[in-house]
């Protein structure tokens, strides 16, 4: 459409009659990951493969959690294909990168400016791979598809307070794209810099077979992305500590990471809260660490955590939610309720076991204290999981006398 | 002078009462002996014959080490259309059910007033009636007894929609005597009803003990409001058996004496409960241990350690600084017992069915919450129903087929109502159709409840 644009567009180098062609191919992608996103799929299934197809999140978290799920096959074949054809993926199937390209394109005349940046996006890759290594993945939230997910899942689903931040990735990485067109496909995109980076072996390959005498020169790893990772390895250790100290901490999913690695994980695409029946997940406020701003929290304000139901853990594509079959789920505890006596009814004497009724897992007795004379609610934390029924059945206003605190 | 003219005077009266017994045909030869005690002018008792009474020679016997009750026939003390064992909330509301729809009703009770545990156990709240929204949920004959609390002076505080009431023990007692009494109910207090009668596999009637010793009453239908389920466990129909919480409520007074100014700073003591009708009077509740309701040691130790527990906290009180003038007025005249048998019934109450708000068919009760976030729920006929072939038995009140998790929610005195009023009316039916209670027309049943005020969703 406009021939005056910068080499950077990937779209630029091909030939017109193919760049049609691209294009509407471009525009099938785009829609298939909306429809993809829409409620009203009967599975979670569709939820999943949006942001798991990207390898930048399917490689670190593989890494990190020294382990392969499901999610984590969806991204083999992107991962083929960058071998295969380098940035084919950006060129041919990317949702976001296609948005953003159309917002450099709105400038029109003179975009481009500014965009002599260092290659960002392979310093985002390397600082990750070196915080996976460490079980932290730094910046995996920075991945392309999954901020396209999140934008999608607070657009279709979620509404709660503080979830319309967790779709704001989409829109600034779009506010690049407008200010300087072509800087986030071309120099931050950490999606676009891991095939790159996955490309190398490949090229240096072939390169050696041109130029027998120095193969040793082009050895793939280049001694920034050794730097990288080093520097990455030691802030995923620093944030793994600061994420791990000894604070109240936050209500997680079922199935979720150790709270030092959950925030390292969790790629904040909202796929958990968007499926949550019970709709009790909820972007962190980051008001308790800024390190799991976003990451997934849970609150009980007038619903519960749902026996039966492990979806939340179906549909994160790093594993920071491990998926849960049905019957792990009264053992993939949540948190453990504390009783307040000072606000409990039975304090007063007054009849009250509504904690007990409630409680799915029968972990709620009240117990008699011969020696006060006075009922007790006691929770057996053999047979607790924290779903929080209890704290949400409490009629205790405002505060609640049982409340669930994490374990 | 008082000697000889008591003398004359005695021998004058058994005299008269020698012909009146030998009139009905009973040997008057024994008597004399006994009642020569008895003197003085205001002596006017009519002697009665101790046989009477009691049969004599029945006794239990010590055979062999083993202490065995005779084979003995018991008197029956008559004959009913719907017998209903136990006049506390759920039984008052049977009977008074079934007699306006026309059937003949005894009903018996234990203690020497109607109510249970709603007047003798000082379960003075009203609560579980209504729902999330405000409405109230439970009518029908427990709403007719509240509204003549309402035309009484000083009888029922908190009646506005949406809020718990609190009634008066006295009042009720004495508005629930008055309607038993209108619609006709013979009713028999100081009756404990120990027994089922069998007839193969159909319920006839039950066995009382009283004072006038054993005796029987032939029923067509019977009504298990005991609570305990005592008629419905002796005839064998399945049901559960659970250790619950034992309480014992007490009312004090001179609260409104508190010098409010001296008492200031302090921490308010624990037990002042919630206030009552009666004014500067609140009544105390206890939830006290889980134990055996029906282990008359565990309630022997418990009533014992309650009393002593309430006396004492009551002297805490007192010593408190500006409460000096409060005084413990009663202690309740029932052990708050809550749970002890829950009948296996055609259909069962769960938890699952109470928060989905699941309907029912042969829906015959409506309960609601208290203040807590969710709506109505139906309660079916078959939660009446024993599940085994006992027949002719209903169960009504705490004792009705549910999960042991739904205890909470059926124990209290509207549920009662509301599930004594539909046992009542079912069995009204059952007479008039002469059908068993399994084979009850519901459609006919839930009509009548309707005729009679019950909202049923």
């Amino acid at each position: 459409m406009h021939p005056d644009g910068k080499a950077s567009f990937p779209d630029e180098a091909v030939p017109g009659g193919n760049r049609w062609r691209r294009r509407l191919a471009r525009c099938a992608v785009l829609a298939a990951a909306v429809m993809l996103l829409l409620p009203g799929w009967p599975c979670d299934w569709a939820l999943l493969a949006v942001p798991s197809l990207s390898p930048f999140v399917a490689v670190p978290a593989a890494i990190a959690v020294r382990g392969v799920t499901c999610a984590t096959l969806l991204a083999l074949p992107v991962l083929c294909l960058a071998i295969l054809w380098p940035r084919c993926f950006c060129r041919w199937l990317c949702p976001t990168g296609l948005l953003v390209e159309l917002a450099g394109r709105c400038r029109g005349r003179g975009a481009g400016r500014g965009a002599r940046l260092p290659n960002v996006g392979a310093w985002l890759v390397a600082l990750t791979l070196g915080g996976a290594c460490l079980g932290y993945p730094l910046l995996v939230w920075l991945d392309p598809l999954a901020i396209f997910a999140a934008a999608a899942n607070t657009a279709g689903g979620q509404v709660a307070r503080g979830a319309w931040l967790a779709g704001a990735g989409l829109p600034l990485v779009l506010l690049v794209g407008l200010l300087w067109p072509g800087l986030w496909c071309a120099r931050i995109c950490p999606l676009g810099a891991t095939q790159d980076l996955i490309a190398l072996p490949v090229r240096a390959v072939a390169r050696g077979r041109q130029d027998k005498a120095k193969p040793s020169a082009n050895w793939p790893m280049p001694r920034r992305t050794v730097l990288g990772m080093g520097l990455g390895g030691l802030a995923a250790a620093g944030l793994r500590r600061v994420a791990g100290a000894a604070r109240p901490g936050r209500l997680r999913p079922p199935g979720a990471a150790a709270e030092d690695a959950l925030s390292g994980l969790c790629v904040r695409c909202g796929n958990c809260a968007r499926v949550c029946p019970s709709r009790i997940i909820h972007p962190d406020s980051g008001r308790q660490g800024a390190e799991s701003f976003l990451a997934p929290a849970i609150r009980y304000d007038d619903a519960y955590c749902l026996e039966t139901c492990v979806r939340c853990t179906r549909v994160c594509p790093s594993g920071a939610l491990r998926p849960l079959a049905a019957e792990e789920k009264p053992s993939a505890a949540i948190g453990l309720p504390r009783v307040d006596m000072s606000l409990c009814l039975l304090g007063e004497d007054r009849e009250c076991a509504i904690c007990r009724t409630h409680c799915p897992y029968g972990a709620i007795r009240i117990v008699f204290s011969e020696a006060d004379y006075l009922c007790v609610p006691r929770v057996d934390p053999r047979r607790c999981n924290g779903c929080g029924a209890c704290q949400v059945m409490c009629p205790t206003r405002p505060a609640k006398a049982i409340v669930v605190y994490p374990p | 002078m008082g000697e000889s003219l008591s003398r004359r005077d005695l021998i004058r009266i058994l005299g008269a009462s020698g012909v009146a017994a030998s009139l009905g045909g009973v040997s008057a030869a024994s008597g004399a002996e006994e009642q020569s005690t008895a003197s003085g002018e205001e002596f006017l008792g009519t002697v009665i014959q101790p046989q009477a009474v009691q049969p004599t020679g029945t006794c239990a016997g010590l055979v062999g080490g083993k202490v065995i009750q005779p084979r003995r026939e018991l008197p029956v003390l008559g004959q009913t259309d719907v017998l209903v064992v136990g006049g506390g909330t759920a039984g008052v509301a049977a009977a008074i059910a079934a007699r306006r729809a026309g059937a003949q009703v005894t009903l018996v009770e234990r203690y020497g007033h109607l109510g249970g545990q709603w007047t003798g156990g000082l379960v003075l709240v009203v609560v579980g009636h209504i729902v999330r929204s405000g409405k109230q949920v439970c009518q029908g004959i427990g709403e007719e007894m509240l509204r003549r609390l309402d035309k009484l002076d000083g009888a029922i505080i908190d009646r506005k929609p949406g809020v718990n009431p609190t009634v008066d023990a006295e009042a009720l007692k004495y508005v629930m005597v008055e309607m038993v009494q209108e619609a006709g109910i013979k009713t028999l207090l100081h009756c404990w009803g120990v027994d089922a009668i069998l007839d193969g596999g159909t319920v006839r009637g039950a066995v009382f003990e009283s004072k006038s010793g054993r005796q029987a009453i032939l029923a067509k239908i019977v009504v298990d409001a005991t609570g305990d389920g005592d008629v419905f466990a002796a005839a064998g129909a399945a049901h559960r058996r659970c250790k619950y919480n034992i309480g014992l409520v007490s009312r004090i007074g001179n609260v409104s004496q508190v010098d409010r100014a001296r008492a200031a700073g302090a921490r308010e003591p624990r037990g002042l409960g919630a206030r009552t009708p009666v004014v500067g009077v609140r009544w105390v509740n206890m939830l006290g241990p889980e134990a055996d309701g029906l282990d008359v040691s565990e309630l022997s130790r418990l009533e014992i350690n309650h009393r002593r527990f309430i006396w004492r906290s009551v002297e805490k009180i007192r010593n408190t600084p500006g409460y000096e003038a409060v005084r413990l007025l009663e202690t309740a005249p029932q052990l708050g017992v809550r749970i002890t048998r829950m009948l296996h019934g055609v259909a069962t109450l769960t938890v699952r069915d109470f928060r989905a708000g699941a309907r029912f068919a042969d829906v015959v009760a409506v309960g609601g919450a208290a203040g807590i976030n969710h709506g109505e729920w139906q309660i079916p006929y078959g939660a009446l129903v024993p599940d085994t072939r006992v027949e002719n038995v209903l169960a009504a009140g705490r004792c009705i087929s549910a999960e042991l998790r739904m205890a909470d929610m059926i124990r209290v005195i509207p549920i009662c109502w509301v599930t004594g009023h539909a046992a009542g009316a079912a069995a009204a039916v059952a007479v008039a159709d002469a059908c068993p209670v399994r084979e009850v027309n519901v459609a006919k049943v839930q009509q009548l409840l309707k005729q009679q005020g019950a909202y049923l969703g």
